[in-house]
This record gives C-alpha cells, sequence and structure tokens, in this order.
C-alpha cells in the first residue's frame, strides 16, 4: 500500500522546487534586464528601454575580437574533443579493464582546474615561451573531453550488445562494422558531446584567464576584465548574447536528438 | 544447400568444460534442433557454429570444407539472435539488405529483389520503410527472419528466437518457421530449452545434458521410446520410479508390483511412466494417495503418492478426487518404459 504524502511535506517540496527554479533563473533576468537599461550604470530593476549597451558592444573592438577568438576556439575544440572523445568511448566500451581507463578519462571532471591551469601554464611556458592559442585550444580540448566520453559511452550501454555480433554474422568486416554498426549508434551521444564541449570552451574562465595574453582574451575574460575596471551595461548585453547562443544551440539540439535522454547519462 | 559436419568439438571456458567431444552430423536441408536445459551447452556449440567463439579442441566443417578457423564473416551463415539484433539505425528494407550489401551479392537492384521477396516470405512488405523500434516484438522477429533468409545462407542457425514472444504469437511464428523451412529448405540448427517447439519444428532432435549430446532422434521416436532416464524426465511430464524386476514383474519399494513386457532388463530398474499413459480407474494395478489437485480446465492434474514417491497424473474433469482419497491406477505393461539402473 502507498501511503499519502503529508500535506506539509507536498508544500515543502513544492517550495524548495521553486526556490531551486528561482536561483536558476533570477540571474539571467538581472542580466537581461539590466542589458536592455537607459542608465550608465549596472543596476536592477533596470531603468527605462533601450539597446545602446548593444549597440556599444558591437562597436567595441575588443568585444568583437574576444567573441571571435572564443567562437573559433569553441568550434574547434568541439571538433576535436567529439572526435577524440569518440574514439576513446568506443574503445573504453569494448575493453576488458574498462573501468580504471575510464576514471582516469573522466579524471579532468575532477582535478580542479585552477591547478591543471596552473601546471600547463609552467609546463608550457617552459616548453614554448608565450602561451599561444594553440594551449588554449588544448586546455579547452582536455577538459571538453569527459563530457564527450560520458554522453557517448551512455549511448554505448544502452545498445543490444548482440547488434555487433548479428553485423558480423551477416558478413560486415571491422571497418564496416565501425562506420555502419557502431558510429551511427554513437551519434545522439556525439552531438550531446558536442554540445556540451561547445558550451564548456565558450564559457570556461578560469583556464583562459591564467593563459591568455594581451592578444589572446576570450570573451569571458575580456567581461570580466571589463567588469572589473569599467563597469557598464555592455557586460551585461554581451552577456546576453552569449545566453542566447547557447539557447539557440539547446534548442538545435532537443529538435534534432531529444536533450534530455542524455542530460541524465 | 550444404550440409554441416561438427567433429570431436570440445569447449573449455578457463578450467570449465562447457563441451566435451560433439559429434553431429546435419544433413543438406535439414531441420535440426539442439535442445536442452540453460547451462548445457547448446548455445555455445551453436555460437561456435557461427563463429563467434572458438573451440578448445575439433573441427566444424560447411559442405566439406573446415571453416573452424573461419571469422563469422567468411563463414556464409546467417544467424537469428533471441533479442533479434535489428540495426536500430537502419529501415527495415535496409536491414535487410544489409547482409547482401556485406557481401556483395548481386547489383543494387537485384539487392532490393532479394529483399522485397525475403519480406514477402514473412508478409511485412507493407513496414518495409519502418524504423525498428517502431514495430512490434513480434514485427521485429520476422524482420529478423527475413533477414537471415535473404542471402541464401549455407547454414542458418537460430538462437531460441521464439522464446521474447507471448504464447499465442510463439505458436503462429512456429507454424510460420515450418512453412519457410519447407519452401525454402535451408539447412537449419534452431537452439531451444522449450520440448514442444523442438518436437513441432525439427526433423531431428539432439537433445544435450552437461556438455554432451544425451540422444539424437527424430522428434516422435526421441518422445516414445527415450534412451535414458534424462530423456525421459526432460520430455513430455514422465514419473521416474525405482523398482526391481524379476520374474516378468516390477516390484516397487512398497512392496506394490506391476507387469512389465518381456524382454525387460532384470534387476534394479526405473519405471517410466508418462502422466499421459497412466490412468486413475477402478481396478488398477496400482494403489496411489491423493496429495493435491491442480484444474488445468478441461482436465485435473493429480500429484499422487506411490511408494513414498510423488508422481504426476493427468485426469478428465469429469472425475474429481480429493486429496486424502485412495485411488487406483492403471497402466498396462505396454506402457511402461523400463530402463537399466
Amino acid at each position: 500500500m502507498v501511503r499519502a504524502v503529508p500535506t506539509w511535506l507536498r508544500i515543502a517540496a513544492w517550495c524548495f522546487v521553486l526556490l531551486t527554479g528561482l536561483l536558476l533563473l533570477a540571474p539571467l533576468v538581472v542580466v537581461v534586464g539590466v542589458s536592455v537599461s537607459e542608465s550608465q550604470f549596472i543596476v536592477f530593476p533596470p531603468q527605462g528601454f533601450s539597446l545602446r549597451w548593444y549597440e556599444k558592444a558591437l562597436s567595441t573592438p575588443a568585444f568583437l575580437d574576444a567573441f571571435w577568438l572564443s567562437l573559433g576556439l569553441a568550434t574547434l575544440v568541439t571538433a576535436t574533443a567529439t572526435v577524440i572523445g569518440g574514439a576513446a568511448a568506443i574503445g573504453l566500451s569494448r575493453g576488458r579493464q574498462g573501468s580504471q581507463l575510464e576514471t582516469f578519462f573522466l579524471s579532468p571532471l575532477v582535478l580542479p582546474s585552477i591547478i591543471f591551469a596552473i601546471g600547463l601554464l609552467m609546463l608550457w611556458s617552459t616548453l614554448f615561451g608565450t602561451t599561444s592559442f594553440y594551449v588554449l585550444w588544448l586546455a579547452h580540448t582536455v577538459i571538453a573531453l569527459p563530457y564527450v566520453i560520458r554522453t557517448t559511452l551512455a549511448v554505448l550501454a544502452e545498445r543490444d550488445p548482440y547488434v555487433n555480433e548479428a553485423a558480423r554474422t551477416m558478413g560486415a568486416g571491422r571497418l564496416q562494422r565501425l562506420l555502419l554498426v557502431t558510429l551511427p549508434q554513437c551519434i545522439p551521444g556525439l552531438a550531446a558531446g558536442a554540445f556540451f564541449a561547445f558550451n564548456i570552451s565558450f564559457d570556461e574562465a578560469v583556464l583562459s584567464l591564467f593563459l591568455r595574453n594581451p592578444n589572446l582574451t576570450t570573451l569571458p575574460v575580456q567581461i570580466y576584465g571589463q567588469l572589473e575596471f569599467s563597469p557598464d551595461p555592455t557586460v551585461a548585453a554581451v552577456s546576453t548574447v552569449m545566453i542566447m547562443i547557447t539557447l539557440v544551440l539547446m534548442v538545435l539540439l532537443e529538435r534534432l536528438m531529444g536533450l534530455n535522454r542524455f542530460a541524465s547519462g | 544447400m550444404s550440409d554441416l559436419k561438427l567433429t570431436n568439438i570440445v569447449k573449455a571456458f578457463g578450467k570449465t568444460q562447457v563441451l566435451r567431444d560433439i559429434n553431429l552430423t546435419i544433413r543438406s536441408g535439414e531441420f535440426v534442433s539442439l535442445l536442452g536445459a540453460s547451462g548445457c551447452g547448446k548455445t555455445t556449440l551453436l555460437r561456435i557454429v557461427a563463429g563467434l567463439e572458438t573451440v578448445s579442441a575439433g573441427k566444424v566443417e560447411i559442405d566439406g570444407v573446415d571453416v573452424t578457423d573461419l571469422s563469422p564473416e567468411k563463414r556464409d551463415i546467417a544467424m537469428m539472435f533471441q533479442s533479434y539484433a535489428l540495426l536500430p539505425h537502419m529501415t527495415v528494407r535496409e536491414n535487410v539488405r544489409f547482409p547482401l550489401r556485406m557481401r556483395k551479392q548481386g547489383t543494387r537492384e537485384e539487392q532490393y529483389e532479394c529483399v522485397n521477396a525475403a519480406l514477402e516470405a514473412v508478409q511485412l512488405s507493407h513496414l518495409a520503410d519502418r524504423m525498428p523500434r517502431q514495430l512490434s516484438g513480434g514485427q521485429q522477429q520476422r524482420v529478423a527472419l527475413a533477414r537471415a533468409i535473404v542471402s541464401n545462407p549455407k547454414v542458418l542457425l537460430l538462437d531460441e528466437p521464439l522464446s521474447n514472444l507471448d504464447a499465442r504469437l510463439r505458436e503462429d511464428m512456429q507454424v510460420e518457421l515450418i512453412e519457410i523451412h519447407r519452401r525454402i529448405g535451408l539447412t537449419t540448427l534452431f537452439v531451444t530449452h522449450d520440448q514442444d517447439e523442438a518436437l513441432s519444428l525439427s526433423d531431428r532432435v539432439v537433445l544435450m545434458n552437461g556438455g554432451v549430446i544425451e540422444q539424437e532422434a527424430p522428434p516422435r521416436e526421441i518422445y516414445e521410446t527415450p534412451a535414458t532416464a534424462y530423456a525421459s524426465s526432460f520430455l513430455g511430464a514422465a514419473n521416474l520410479i525405482p523398482a526391481t524386476v524379476s520374474d516378468g514383474v516390477a516390484r516397487l519399494a512398497d512392496g506394490q508390483t506391476i507387469a512389465v513386457p518381456a524382454g525387460s532388463p532384470k534387476g534394479s530398474v526405473t519405471l517410466v511412466l508418462r502422466q499421459e499413459n497412466v490412468e486413475i480407474a477402478e481396478g488398477g494395478e496400482l494403489t496411489a494417495n491423493v496429495v493435491t489437485r491442480v484444474y488445468l480446465g478441461s482436465r485435473n492434474r493429480y500429484i499422487l503418492e506411490l511408494a513414498c514417491q510423488r508422481i504426476s497424473v493427468v485426469a478428465p474433469a469429469s472425475l474429481t478426487f480429493e486429496p486424502g482419497m485412495e485411488v487406483r491406477l492403471r497402466v498396462g505393461a505396454d506402457r511402461v518404459r523400463i530402463l537399466p539402473g
């Protein structure tokens, strides 16, 4: 017999849900609100309505440069992380000692990124001198990898293990099985992983901050710098653009694949 | 059309021997069932024929060609899996075409013609453009069957393909398998733990137990004259009763006797009494006590105590006996089978 949930507990649960939603959404509302404010300063609630901060953001070369850098970086990171992560996941799903290797591959998730950032900075400076685009590409790929591996492994774990054997009995060789059987089954996981990889890179601040140089400032670092030294609603406008890009990507992925299947991993 | 020959097959996983010296020949076009309880090695033997499992010793020949060391993709076989193993990202049509495409049999057009014919054989032409997940279990199963027969393989391997279906669908599918086999006559090896399936589908039943072949015979023969106690108990619900035979009568543990056919083994034996061969009737030669009655609709199944042992007997529903009652059993000497030991 199922006992009814007492009313007070139900009310408490709803309050908890509301509070969680509020905490998640309120900052976004503030940012969007400030971005369309007429005021010179970052104040909430916004005063008046204007799109001047968007205009200003679009005419500030520092923001534009940072945006293109971040966009290019995120795109490249998505490509490399998806290829390497997908290959790693296929390998891991096959191997017998999978779980230990898996822990190793997923370790960037647990390792504090500040430690990784310091270590990588010191290593890179010793080997190659000043930081460059390549080190950012490398750093972001490393932290994006676990997401691709996780989502792809989740998809691989769900599949019928006999499909691959069936393909063998039907005459499919190793390469044909990889291209025609395994890879197509991985696609939903790879797509979800690619989405995460893009967002991780586009949004990443700690590594980018440590590895920056005057010619290498990503959008989050630029926003941070602006906020610190000359705060005005431009940062809010830029942040709103970032939110929009993420939203568009989410909708795209949801349309194509059904994101919620993978969020639970 | 090809024959399949297995010679001295041995398979061990570590120290566990799963198959011990299996010898089996399947004639071209024959439908053979591997029957046995789970863990008897029947699926391993099928996987060895497919090439998905290696042998520890022994030889697999298809059409006189030694394929023991050939990988599955080079063996020209088809296998149907318990889970159907359809490619989830391909339509029904592409699933069925897959073996033709991999083996480069014919041109594209010829391949699609074969696909259409195979789908027609399993009555699924109207679902050719669906994805597997849009189909019911029974439909997926028929797609798997079409995919298995489309390439006209030398040997067709079926691994419990009916066990995931509900009872009704399973019976329909049995008929379909019999008809398809009659029409195209592929050499077929069928693994099952269900004795009804084995008896109704095959030309020959191979009963396996503990990694060896217990008995192999046509269905009727193996059912009516099982060679061992294990075969008797596995095929049909037979009661096995220890007894001692002397002077043409068998004496049970409690001293009751029944006549046995002339020429039966002497000394300590096992009586095999099929439940449908034992009748509850006045004037029967044995006395037993009713323990439990199980109502089956048209019949009653009785659990009786005979010579300190439980046996199972079926009687028409018109006859009703209550637990605790004493009943007489009529057996008839010609319906008792006697196995030595």
